[in-house]
């Protein structure tokens, strides 16, 4: 009896163990035929099952996309997924500060080899590599690049009597003729992208002092900076700009036509689209001009984001197939074409016709390419600019002293790194 | 409990065996309590005393993490909202809700006065989040009631202006707790015996006197527990915060357990996002054992 009783303790004891070791265990073997994609972009769904299709008909590589929307959330998770068995195949991430920090951990695939071959048959531009190169290696695949436009709703436009403008002055006295037609000229959000005037004022005015901050070299509190805000400041008191914290989504906004603009990357025509909105008849974009007109070459922000692996990930092999495959034409036309946005293959025939023109324009080196701050600035100096610019949204009368949080941030950073 | 555990049945003998048995039955227990509630709070306490941003090994780094919160604008902020819910939503909620009790006990169709009180607690926080960041947006439905009714307060943007997005939070959080609030209170006023009562109507005390001398005393027990509750609660304010505001703009609405979460899951700074945690959890315990000591000692002085 008592010796009954000690085994069932003890197989209580063993069973609990068992089941904490439990689960995880399905490895599997190199015929992998599903992919999971890991992304913050939940709303892309459609776009990344229908590269899904694609794939599986060329490769025969399915692709099972899991969506996130909440970004700290999914930050939260993939890094979690470094430390646990529980790893996605692919995941999308950003490039800069944050996709430096990933790859210092060790965990990231190296795709140098993807990209030497890519480059050499002309299925992505040289001009990517440096977005994607730490310490002289390549780090994943662009799965999005992106160029920062302006918006506008073609019906309140020609309603008001205005031309997309060619000058800043122009500009400025296209907002002034929507004010008094009682329509806010330009959207914006304290929410995430708080950055997005900051980073147009700036690269439209002095360029290089933009690309010192990002790197250090240059202080927020630099009165050129301040200037740049006192300049922001002036527009927020003109009444330019909608609510900063308003919940109503920007594609909303822009069709009702309560707002006639908004500054985004091209990836926001999914936005506008999915809005029921037509490209060129209902909406258009035009390239923002430089605050300073004496500047050289208009200065755009560009993005890309990238597509990543673990050196650890489920299934190695499967991931490169998956990767080597996306950066081809095929794959390209596809995720470029049914989202409306540019594409990181040159060979990529983009359809929509004004967006083909930026894009070629870009090629060909008529615009300065700006980072997008989100990416240029390291993840802390990026925490502390959102919530600043967002304050700043608030009570723009702060402006200094948002700057002095900033560039506190930046001061911590650059003195341990 | 000791008296029956230690009387072996009959003409067995405790021997080891037992008690190693014994051990193995417990043992499955104590592993899951300490691995599921000890050990994540050790890991917090250790990672307080690093710098760890959950991608490489935690660097040990003594007290920096507690030095920084003397320098950090944030954390200020913070402890100003944590102690305006605790000031809002421990005094507030409770005197309402008490309020609510008193009118509503023992008239004719209480229960039916209370239950509009009573309907929002089944909301979750978050649901009450995204219902009041609606009303209370810009422009949105509390604005429009106040210009309606030539009230102040149309043009102010309640979430977005500090210190009205924590006010204004307080308020939606009292619209959900009043009612429950109320709830305890009536099992207190129930469960007050009625001779002292009758004792005291014979004497002559009725309204305020009667509630200040007989029933406020009587109902302190559970007061104790109200309040004591909603000072927790609102220690630990985060859900209504995050889900409204995210604690912005700017950090200006966060509470500390709101930073405790921005620091360690959204700025992946694990080691001073785990001090934050252990300095909320410090105040938190140091103010309710405060509280209760008080309580306490004030309800043994009355007997």
């Amino acid at each position: 009896m008592k010796r009954f009783r000690l085994a069932i303790a003890a197989l209580a004891v063993v069973s609990l163990g068992l089941t904490a070791c439990g689960g995880g265990g399905d490895d599997s073997s190199s015929s992998a035929t599903e992919v999971k994609l890991y992304n913050d972009k939940g709303a892309w769904k459609t776009y990344f099952e229908g590269v899904g299709k694609l794939s599986k008909e060329q490769i025969g590589l399915g692709v099972t996309p899991v969506g996130y929307t909440d970004e700290p959330t999914y930050e939260a998770f993939i890094k979690a997924s470094f430390r646990t068995n529980n790893k996605p195949d692919l995941f999308t991430w950003s490039t800069g500060g944050r996709l430096k920090e990933i790859v210092d951990s060790g965990q990231v695939a190296d795709t140098s080899s993807l990209w030497s071959d890519a480059i050499a048959s002309g299925d992505v531009s040289k001009e990517l590599e440096p977005y994607y190169t730490i310490d002289g290696k390549q780090y994943c695949v662009p799965a999005n690049v992106s160029y920062w436009v302006m918006f506008y709703n073609k019906k309140v436009f020609s309603d008001a009597g205005v031309q997309p403008p060619t000058s800043w002055a122009d500009l400025m006295a296209t907002a002034d003729k929507l004010k008094a037609k009682g329509v806010t000229p330009f959207y914006q959000t304290s929410v995430l992208f708080s950055f997005v005037w900051f980073q147009q004022l700036l690269i439209g005015s002095d360029p290089q002092l933009y690309n010192d901050l990002a790197t250090g070299k240059a202080k927020f509190t630099d009165p050129k900076v301040v200037a740049v805000m006192q300049q922001w400041k002036d527009l927020e008191d003109k009444g330019y700009f909608s609510d900063p914290g308003s919940k109503d989504q920007p594609e909303v906004m822009l069709k009702s036509g309560k707002v006639a603009m908004g500054l985004f990357g091209t990836w926001f025509n999914t936005n506008m689209t999915t809005q029921g909105m037509k490209p060129d008849s209902d909406y258009g974009t035009f390239v923002v001009p430089n605050v300073t007109p004496s500047l050289p070459n208009t200065t755009v922000a560009f993005e890309s984001g990238p597509l990543c692996s673990l050196t650890k990930a489920p299934n190695p092999d499967a991931s490169n197939k998956f990767m080597k495959w996306w950066m081809g034409a095929d794959a390209q036309d596809q995720w470029a074409n049914s989202r409306g946005d540019v594409s990181a293959n040159p060979k990529v025939q983009i359809k929509d016709p004004s967006l083909n023109q930026l894009n070629k324009d870009a090629g060909e080196g008529k615009y300065t390419l700006a980072n997008r701050y989100f990416e240029a600035v390291p993840p802390a100096v990026l925490t502390a600019s959102l919530d600043g610019f967002g304050a700043f949204m608030v009570d723009p009368g702060s402006y200094q002293k948002q700057l002095e949080n900033i560039e506190k941030a930046s001061a911590d950073y650059w003195k341990s790194n | 409990m000791t008296a029956t555990a230690s009387t072996p049945a009959k003409g067995r003998k405790r021997s080891l065996g037992t008690g190693w048995s014994a051990l193995g039955f417990i043992s499955p227990a104590v592993l899951v309590v300490a691995a599921l509630l000890y050990a994540p709070f050790l890991y917090t306490v250790f990672y307080s005393f690093t710098d760890y941003d959950g991608l490489t090994s935690p660097k040990w780094v003594a007290l920096d993490n507690f030095k920084k919160f003397l320098d950090d604008p944030a954390l200020t902020t913070s402890i100003r909202n944590t102690l305006f819910w605790v000031v809002g939503t421990t005094i507030v909620p409770v005197a309402i809700g008490l309020l609510i009790a008193l009118l509503s006990f023992g008239i004719k169709g209480g229960t039916l006065l209370r239950l509009p009180f009573m309907l929002p607690y089944a909301l979750s926080g978050a649901g009450l989040g995204v219902i009041w960041g609606f009303i209370l947006q810009s422009d949105g439905a509390a604005n429009d009631l106040l210009r309606f009714l030539h009230l102040p307060g149309a043009d102010i943007s309640f979430l977005q202006q500090a210190p009205y997005n924590t006010i204004a939070m307080i308020v939606a959080m009292t619209w959900q707790q009043s009612g429950v609030n109320a709830l305890l209170f009536l099992v207190g006023l129930q469960s007050i015996p009625t001779p002292p009562l009758e004792a005291a109507r014979i004497d002559g005390a009725s309204g305020w006197r009667m509630f200040r001398h007989i029933t406020w005393p009587l109902l302190a027990p559970l007061t104790t527990v109200v309040v004591g509750l909603s000072l927790v609660a609102s220690l630990k304010t985060f859900d209504i915060v995050w889900v409204t505001t995210q604690g912005g703009p700017g950090r200006s609405s966060e509470t500390l357990a709101v930073t405790m979460y921005r620091d360690a899951f959204v700025s992946s700074d694990y080691g001073y996002g785990s001090a934050v945690a252990l300095v909320l959890t410090l105040v938190t315990g140091a103010v309710t054992i405060a509280y209760l000591r008080f309580q306490i000692r004030g309800q043994e002085k009355l007997r």
